[in-house]
């Protein structure tokens, strides 16, 4: 069905748009490459009156002077995109009115085609206040609705008026100070520009776009003769504009007088208290970190046994031969390498899904601001340092809320370092492998050995933040000034939607790496050079040690010699650029492919595998050796990918990939030789 | 009538009512999202908590009770004033 009408929401941040987004088009979704803090859904739709809508969900933000990257692309789109939409759906919260009508009349007086919603209309209700939509229609020249998002209250009727179409501009609501005015006239003289307030933002935005219409060059000039500084026609527009959003609300709203203690009130004294605050957010940490290892041991137990029976029966449906070999010891066990970690990975992003729709995130920003602060991060930065447990990818996109340009490009330089679900595979492995079963005070050295990862993980990530610190340099200020958010109860279901989506996402994306691998890995075993005379100078079905790929490895094999590692290794490790969890795989199929014994598990085989002088392939020192070096480098293609979209720098970008993999070779290099 | 003194919002007392009077230099320097939040003249505000080690200051403003955090050198661009009936 062809779309027939296309709207966005906008609003405040913390107003309930993903809530109103959610029930609009609860049927389709798909993830965006948005963040508000996580990211977000980007584009839906809605069948209505047997027509087709298209909902867009923008970033949030309270005035279209922008401070952050996210910001920014609110504003350009709203402003540049115009053709591209019919109209605007404006999200207020009604327990913060007051702040949310900043925006909504600048986007008014840009003259963008609007209607009001107001949100959360039961809280405000709960807090004694009365709304009436009648005198804010009348005030405002625009459709008012009343909604309840999460209980449903209202959104038939949000349809309805956006089927009729009751999308309007209006009149002008900002008187230009008269000082300006003339300068104003002048320019929409000579420009033809007949928005009078459009030209006024541009005077005082701090940053023009880049584009340069007759209107931007008009304005550059002026702004520079008429020595205008920006910030105070910001200033006069905001004052102004609040004192007449007051008396515009002092009818359209009243309240019962009644001192109700917010629940929020309540239990912040807790979740923000100097001691028991921190306690609070460890004890939480704790929480997610024993569900992602214990709750999840039983859907991977059992996708690890589903994908053992796939591939032995693959194994005895084909014929023998080497296609057998691919697919049922290959390409089935590197996928599965990978889909055995989807609950690990579901279980930490559904957690931090609910913390952060929440509202509690932001008391975790608020604690942490002034601990990140000496590092050149920012309080917000903890958010991502999180999320990346997970996965880096979407935690650097959430970036884009931090403003100052040098804090985001820290945190997105050290992110990575921080131990991604990907890495779980390698670690998982090699620790079970290398690590002696011993206890201390009941807790295992794997355990422990695991946690080490983490912990080192994080402080790497602080080291290289404060080393960046003290290497970019900024004029920008820094700046905090965050919302906190009244808490409200999760959405349960819908964090779940978007947690599945993510992790299908990832699995699908990882997929396709390690199906390539895998095949390319198998070519290259299989065929090796001829080296009798005659006949073409490739062979196929080679011995594994007589293959292309030996061949490669052992090249290789004096680079890597030093940090302990043999030539499958190398290939592991070099494979292992495209995407970490890769190892696994690259390992099985090595290994399977050698084989002598196929009913042993890898692990088996890896333990028993031993050098052509007797010694073990894999003893503790090139353990450690191969933890420390996945614990650095930047393996993974479409993280690099990521970081070069956001910083918009191929300098930092490959400055990160060098840095991190000659980091990784040092200290994999140091703790071989430490150990041996 | 008894004067009372302005002082800075980062310096401000805790758990005590203050209303916003201005902001220093007229708020040049001060990141402009602090007035799109809504901590603007004749508001009142009291700050109820601070994180440790003079971290963010954890105020709620407003006749809506909204709530911000504010980083002390923030804080330090806001003037403020006592309410009267807190000057006992």
């Amino acid at each position: 069905m062809k779309v027939s009408r296309k709207v966005l929401l906008v609003g405040n941040p913390n107003v309930g748009k993903s809530t109103l987004f959610n029930i609009l088009c609860n049927r389709n979704q798909k993830t965006g490459n948005y963040a508000g803090v996580t990211v977000a859904s980007l584009k839906g739709d809605y069948i209505y009156n047997g027509k087709k809508v298209e909902v867009t969900d923008l970033p949030g933000a309270y005035s279209i002077y922008p401070g952050s990257e996210d910001e920014i692309i609110l504003t350009e789109f709203l402003i540049q995109e115009q053709s591209q939409y019919d109209g605007i759906i404006y999200v207020a919260d009604a327990l913060n009115l007051k702040r949310s009508f900043l925006l909504f009349e600048q986007i008014r007086d840009l003259g963008l085609p609007a209607l009001l919603v107001i949100n959360q209309i039961d809280q405000a209700t709960k807090s004694g206040y009365t709304i009436y939509p009648e005198v804010l229609e009348k005030e405002y020249g625009v459709k008012v609705l009343l909604t309840n998002a999460k209980k449903n209250v209202g959104i038939e009727e949000l349809r309805r008026a956006v089927d009729e179409n009751l999308f309007c501009a209006g009149s002008p609501l900002f008187d230009i100070p008269s000082q300006n005015r003339a300068l104003v006239d002048k320019i929409a003289g000579q420009t033809g520009e007949e928005n009078l307030y459009k030209i006024w933002t541009m005077l005082s935005s701090t940053k023009l776009p880049g584009t340069q219409t007759s209107l931007i060059r008009q304005v550059s000039e002026y702004k520079e003769t008429e020595c205008l500084v920006p910030k105070r026609l910001q200033t006069q527009e905001t004052l102004r504009r609040y004192e007449a959003i007051e008396k515009k609300l002092s009818e359209a709203r009243v309240k019962k007088p009644q001192r109700t203690d917010l629940l929020t009130e309540k239990w912040d004294k807790l979740l923000v208290h100097p001691f028991w605050g921190y306690v609070f957010f460890l004890f939480i940490l704790l929480i997610i970190f024993q569900s992602v290892f214990y709750l999840a041991e039983f859907p991977m137990a059992w996708i690890e046994d589903g994908f053992g029976a796939l591939s032995e029966a693959v194994s005895s449906i084909l014929p023998e031969g080497p296609l057998n070999n691919l697919i049922a010891d290959g390409i089935i066990p590197g996928i599965g390498g990978i889909v055995v970690f989807a609950p690990q990975i579901g279980i930490l992003l559904y957690f931090l899904y609910l913390l952060e729709d929440s509202g509690y995130m932001a008391r975790v920003v608020f604690l942490m601001d002034r601990l990140l602060r000496p590092f050149g991060l920012n309080g917000k930065s903890i958010v991502p340092l999180v999320s990346a447990t997970a996965c880096a990818i979407p935690a650097i996109m959430t970036t884009r809320n931090i403003e100052n340009i040098k804090e985001r490009l820290i945190t997105i330089l050290v992110t990575p370092f921080m131990t991604c679900s990907a890495r779980l595979p390698v670690y998982s492995i090699i620790i079970t492998l290398v690590i002696p079963d011993k206890f201390i005070l009941g807790i295992s050295y794997k355990a422990l050995a695991l946690l080490a990862m983490y912990l080192l993980g994080f402080v790497t990530a602080l080291a290289s933040a404060f080393v960046l610190k003290n290497i970019i340099h900024t004029k920008m200020k820094s700046f905090l000034v965050m919302d906190l958010p009244t808490y409200k109860m999760p959405m349960w279901s819908h964090n779940l939607k978007l947690t599945l989506l993510k992790v299908w996402g990832f699995i699908t994306g990882a997929g396709k790496v390690i199906f390539a691998v895998s095949i390319v890995i198998w070519v290259l075993s299989y065929f090796g050079p001829n080296n009798t005379p005659g006949g073409s100078s490739i062979k196929s079905e080679v011995e594994l040690n007589d293959s292309y790929l030996a061949q490669m490895g052992r090249k290789m094999e004096p680079a890597i010699a030093p940090l302990g590692y043999d030539w499958k290794m190398g290939v592991g490790i070099l494979t292992s650029f495209a995407a970490r969890e890769v190892f696994v795989g690259t390992m099985s199929t090595l290994y399977s492919l050698s084989d002598n014994d196929p009913d042993a598990r890898l692990i088996d085989k890896m333990r028993n595998d031993t050098k052509p002088n007797g010694e073990k392939v894999f003893t503790l020192a090139t353990g450690l050796s191969i933890l420390v070096f996945y614990a650095f480098a930047m393996q993974c293609i479409s993280t690099v990918a990521i970081v070069y979209r956001e910083t918009k720098s191929l300098k930092w970008t490959i400055a990160q990939l060098v840095g991190m993999s000659a980091l990784a070779y040092v200290a994999s290099f140091v703790v071989y030789q430490l150990f041996k | 009538m008894q004067k009372l003194d302005n002082t800075q919002l980062c310096c401000f007392p805790k758990r005590t009512r203050g209303t916003i009077v201005g902001y220093k230099n007229d708020g040049l320097k001060m990141p402009g999202k602090v007035m799109e939040i809504g901590l603007l003249p004749d508001t009142k505000f009291t700050i109820l908590h601070q994180a440790p080690f003079r971290g963010p200051l954890y105020i709620e403003y407003g006749e809506e009770r909204t709530r911000v955090a504010l980083r002390e050198e923030e804080a330090a661009f806001i003037t403020v004033v006592k309410d009267a009936d807190e000057s006992k």
